[in-house]
């Protein structure tokens, strides 16, 4: 019997896949998931009716030689495209490592299809010996892997096991920080809350650069005994709704509960704006609208936690300088003042960083009616006021795009807010 | 010709030599954790010594002793300063240690022998308990099936085919709804697949049994609306959902089919010898469970007494009445099971022996569910904690994950028996020498392997079902698992997941090649298999290289993703990699299954390499599951029930990675030697011992009616 043509066999097996293909590209679809995997996997449907359609050859077995001919070099090859474009996109040396010795698994994979086939065996010590050697290979195999991958030091889980539970009677400032920041570790909080660039994350916010220190303590604590009573701005999904236990309240002590909030109001930056959002969808407070309306509300003398502060006395409710030398926020191109030894000079208002908004603010401004406010009331609306504060002279309605999101501090960095004594003390 | 015979030799050699090697290396090198932290040599035997709560006393005693002392010499300061500082560090209260719960009475004495500590024993025979358990337990469900698919369809055959086709029914139910359940989100969908399958099965089976409704499609339909209406009327639900009723709908549909299609299956022989054959291991290995259950019961007492009283004593009604009850009954039903096939076969009443089968199958499921329960307490026994002692037994037993965890050691076992059937084609394969006798194994190992693979595709399901509900009761438990601790053992588990997916489809290549005009299935099939290699890859990434939440001392802080390529790290690249490699081996098996129906399948003559592949996947699979009860055990974390009974011991901590796979390993190096053993005195050693009778089949054929 005469074999149909390839392009009739092909037509015949796209026909066939077709409705396959489109089924898979509607439930992919359906389920919500990216435009690219809808696409991939009728891809991949169609790549099995166009290898289906191939005409069939037999498949001839081949020495170790010919097996690796072709297929090492194109490994090889493949196996540095791999490296290179691993890299380039980010990935760690380790993980190049990883795909590259995938790559090779691959290899021995093919290799061992292609290989020939084993002889039958002739007499007992024949299979005994490969019975044995397939228990060796596999229990090598798995004991390797096991004594090769990352090892942790049992000895460090039993010091932690055998440390006192946290009593906070006699204790006091860094050692209460101390004792919250265990809290927060042994409770796994670092599994979905990142603290800068601590943590595995981004399940919950980042409670360094949302700056979780700026708020309450009992705004912290009934976030953390409560926490789907206020979601966090970004994590509104229902996911992210229920993902932060609510067993806290009963799982900790008072004394941890104490101690951990202590440790959670040290999360501050000074030198950027609050960060808002999951990433990678995040948003500074310069562009958050509704903390640009409480900031109008602190700027203007109306928010009570900040009974005594009025911006608008000296900067004009509307922007325009109600007292001589007070900061016109409606000119983007001022500069900073020279009455401060550590001006910034030559950097106007509209590219101001966040530190110099803030330290203004929070430590005033020699020989002027700016008071170090910083000093008297909760940095949370200080904040709040200078996000209202840029709108003079950069209105929202009018921006085409967000100010990017800081960079994430790093371990140096905040080492350095602490020598420069950035933060004022007692903490607001 | 001595050349040529004298070459494999050297080759021989040479492979011996690099296996003396690689075992060298495993036991020498890749354990450090396991040899640094036995205290005492290989044979070093050390008497009872007491730690804890005993070692308080006699810190105390010693305290006393010095405090007299310091008395006497108070003007020998640098002894009494360093005295003094000794007393004050004796003197520390450690009562925080032992003082919660039931544990505040705890007593410990620390054994050591063979360079296993308590904690190692007990490990050591609990696990070794549970794969003879799990043999027992998942093999006879598929023995039953078999058994129905070996046997010519008498009357009696096809009154008792209406019983094992619900039993079936409610197996499949079960496990397409709580898939549904947790993937579509339905629910009760493990209700809806339940009643469904399971009435549409009997109603088609009925129907069946008197000859009506013979057409298959016609029966898939009318099971599909028996079964839809039955489970609408038994799910509890206030409104019907469209996907619940679908749900149902589909699996009245898959109940009303399998019921017609064993219903009427041609009786082939081989499936009767297959069946028989699996049971005489059984048998032994029932004795075996019983054996390593003793001996498991044993070191709990010693090793962990105080606590076995606790657990216990905790569920009165159920060590002293149900479970003993279940045990004798299993034991009865088994033993009848085993040893009247023969008998019931030449009487001409197989029907009643496949009934046998069921009831032993549902006295074995209920042994399961109950001794789930005390496991289940321990980790994650129910809320409020304070009201522990006040609920009653039942609901201590029936905890969160109680249901969770059976279905999967339902799945999972079932699994294991496949893999155990593969296990028992190889060596018998390899133990054979008639030409007939290798066709018949190369069969069994081929129907070993679909089932092995077939019921670990749900198995990933059932996992994640079980974790899901760990980690609503409690996440840090979860985190412990998926993200600190355990986060590398979990990337064994992932490594080895995909190495059976990849030896599995090796063995399918290696079978096709055997089956005639079955070439023109290879590039599609390969194709597949970079897809395979690049799913393991990204189920293995992690999201960082070292081996808890956070970086511990010498740990290097950078080995992490980045934020923006972390999405390789989480659930949703996992499991579409779990997906894919489900779906392409499943897509596999399409192309394998065509094959053999459409092709000569030459039985006998497959490349020697298939039947190490599955020895190899056999050795995996229970690698495996002794691997993930390791896991499962130790995320209790320093608890022997969380937050109830404190593990005040000094091996209350998790052994490191290394440490733990070396042990896995001892632990099924020690099955595998029993159960070659085992499989060699239940099916060879009998074989050889008939050989010069010449009976060739293993089972007594059934008498025609």
């Amino acid at each position: 019997m005469q074999q149909p043509s390839f392009f009739k066999n092909l037509i015949g097996m796209f026909l066939k896949f077709l409705p396959l293909a489109v089924v898979i590209w509607l439930i992919v679809a359906w389920f919500g998931l990216p435009d690219i995997m809808r696409w991939a996997l009728a891809g991949v449907v169609m790549v099995y009716a166009f290898l289906l359609a191939l005409p069939s050859k037999r498949l001839a077995e081949k020495s170790f030689g010919q097996n690796i001919k072709f297929k090492l070099p194109i490994i090889i090859v493949v196996a540095g495209a791999i490296w290179v474009m691993a890299g380039k996109a980010g990935f760690p040396v380790w993980w190049q490592i990883e795909f590259v010795s995938f790559a090779f698994v691959g290899l021995a994979f093919f290799i061992l299809l292609d290989t020939r086939a084993l002889k039958p065996e002739k007499s007992t010590s024949s299979w005994v010996f490969r019975l044995l050697t397939t228990y060796a290979l596999a229990s090598g195999l798995f004991i390797a892997i096991t004594a090769q991958l990352p090892q942790f030091d049992p000895q460090v889980e039993i010091e932690k096991l055998n440390r006192p539970p946290i009593k906070l009677s006699g204790l006091a400032g860094p050692e209460v920080i101390a004792a919250g920041r265990e809290v927060f570790e042994n409770n796994k909080c670092f599994n979905c809350h990142k603290v800068f660039w601590e943590g595995n994350s981004d399940r919950g916010p980042n409670l360094g650069s949302k700056q979780i220190g700026l708020y309450s303590e009992e705004y912290i604590r009934n976030q953390i005994i409560d926490p789907r009573a206020d979601q966090a701005p970004g994590f509104e999904d229902k996911k992210s709704k229920k993902a932060m236990p609510t067993y806290y309240e009963e799982d900790l002590s008072e004394d941890e509960i104490h101690a951990l909030v202590s440790y959670l109001k040290t999360l501050r930056d000074p030198t950027h704006m609050p960060v808002e959002g999951k990433f990678p969808n995040q948003w500074t407070w310069w562009d958050d609208p509704k903390i640009i309306a409480e900031g109008k509300v602190v700027f203007e003398g109306a928010e009570p936690a900040t009974e005594g502060l009025n911006c608008a006395v000296c900067h004009g409710k509307d922007g325009i300088p109600m007292m001589t030398g007070a900061l016109d926020f409606r000119n983007a191109e001022q500069h900073d003042t020279d009455k401060m030894p550590d001006q910034l000079k030559g950097v106007p208002l509209k590219e101001w960083p966040d530190a110099l908004w803030y330290k203004r603010v929070t430590r005033g401004v020699d020989n002027t009616p700016m008071a170090p406010w910083g000093m008297i009331f909760q940095h949370l609306y200080l904040w709040k006021a200078e996000a209202y504060a840029r709108t003079f002279h950069d209105p929202l309605d009018k921006r085409t795009e967000k100010r990017p999101v800081p960079p994430i501090p790093t371990k140096e960095d905040i080492a350095k807010w602490k020598t420069d004594e950035l933060f004022l003390d007692p903490l607001l | 010709m001595q050349n040529s015979s004298g070459q494999p030799q050297t080759r021989s050699s040479i492979f011996a030599v690099i296996i003396a090697l690689i075992l060298f290396y495993g036991i020498g090198h890749l354990t450090p954790a396991s040899l640094s932290n036995s205290s005492s040599p290989l044979f070093g035997l050390s008497g009872p010594s007491v730690a804890y709560a005993e070692e308080d006393e006699d810190e105390e005693d010693e305290e006393d002793e010095e405090d007299e002392e310091d008395e006497e010499d108070e003007e020998d300061e640098g002894e009494e300063g360093e005295e003094g500082a000794e007393g004050e560090e004796e003197g520390e209260d450690l009562s925080y240690l032992t003082d919660i719960g039931p544990a505040a009475e705890h007593e410990f004495s620390e054994f050591s022998l063979f360079g296993l500590s308590n904690r190692k024993f007990t490990w050591f025979a609990a696990q070794l308990h549970i794969l003879f358990a799990s043999f027992i337990l998942g093999c006879p469900m598929f023995v039953v099936i078999m058994e129905v698919m070996g046997a010519r369809r008498t009357q009696g055959v096809r009154k008792a085919i209406i019983l094992s086709n619900v039993f079936l029914g409610v197996l499949i139910g079960v496990v397409i709804g709580i898939t549904a359940e947790v993937i579509v989100g339905i629910h009760h969908g493990v209700l809806y697949g339940m009643w469904a399958c399971a009435f549409g099965g009997l109603v088609v089976s009925f129907l069946n049994y008197f000859h009506k409704c013979m057409n298959v499609k016609v029966s898939g339909v009318i099971g599909a609306i028996f079964g839809t209406v039955v489970a609408c009327a038994l799910t509890p639900v206030e409104t019907y959902h469209a996907d619940g009723v679908i749900l149902a709908v589909i699996n009245g549909f898959v109940g009303g089919l399998l019921a017609n299609f064993i219903m009427f299956a041609e009786a082939d022989f081989k499936f009767e010898r297959l069946a028989h054959e699996v049971t005489k291991v059984i048998g032994f290995c029932y004795s075996f469970t019983a054996l390593t259950g003793g001996l498991f019961l044993f070191i709990m007492m010693v090793a962990y007494g105080d606590f076995i009283s606790y657990l216990v004593s905790t569920f009165p009604v159920l060590f002293m009445v149900a479970y003993p009850t279940l045990f004798i009954v299993e034991t009865i039903v088994m033993y009848a099971y085993v040893y009247s096939w023969d008998p019931l076969n030449k009487s001409n009443k197989k029907g009643r022996h496949i009934v046998l089968g069921v009831i032993l199958n549902i006295f074995g499921l209920s042994l399961l569910c109950a001794l789930d329960g005390p496991a289940t307490f321990m980790q994650t026994p129910p809320l409020p904690l304070d009201q522990l002692t006040n609920i009653s037994e039942w609901d201590r037993l029936t905890t969160a994950t109680w249901m969770p965890l059976n279905y999967h050691r339902l799945v999972g076992n079932g699994t294991f028996g496949g893999y155990m059937v593969c296990i028992i084609g190889a060596y018998m394969y390899l133990w054979s020498e008639k030409k007939e006798e290798k066709e018949y194994y190369d069969w069994v190992g081929y129907i070993g392997n679909i089932i092995g693979v077939g019921i670990m595709l749900p198995l990933p399901a059932m996992g994640y079902i079980f974790v899901r509900e760990i980690y609503q009761y409690d996440a840090t438990i979860g985190m412990y698992i998926m993200s600190d601790r355990e986060s590398m053992f979990m990337l064994v588990q992932g490594l080895l997941v995909g190495t059976m997916f990849s030896v599995s489809n090796i063995y399918m290549w290696v079978s096709m090649k055997r089956i005639e005009n079955a070439q023109r299935f290879f590039p599609a099939m390969k194709f597949g298999f970079i897809l395979i290699i690049i799913a393991a890859t990204i189920w293995f990434t992690p999201r960082r290289f070292f081996a808890t939440m956070m970086p511990e001392p010498g740990m290097d802080s950078n080995m992490v993703l980045p934020d923006n390529l972390a999405f390789l790290a989480l659930m949703i690249a996992k499991n579409t990699a779990a997906f894919a490699l489900v779906i392409i081996t499943f897509v596999n098996y399409i192309f394998y299954t065509i094959a053999t129906k459409t092709g000569k399948v030459h039985y006998g003559k497959i490349n020697p390499l298939g039947v190490y592949c599955l020895i190899f996947l056999g050795f995996a699979d229970i690698w495996l599951m002794s691997w993930m009860g390791t896991i499962r055990e130790l995320s209790r974390m320093n608890w022997h029930i969380y937050k109830v009974f404190k593990d005040v011991t000094p091996e209350k901590f998790t052994p490191s990675l290394a440490e733990s796979g070396f042990h896995v390993t001892t632990i099924v190096w020690t099955f595998f030697i029993v159960m070659t053993c085992i499989i060699w005195l239940g099916i060879k050693y009998p074989k050889s011992k008939k050989k010069a009778q010449e009976v060739s089949p293993q089972a007594t054929p059934q008498v025609a009616e």
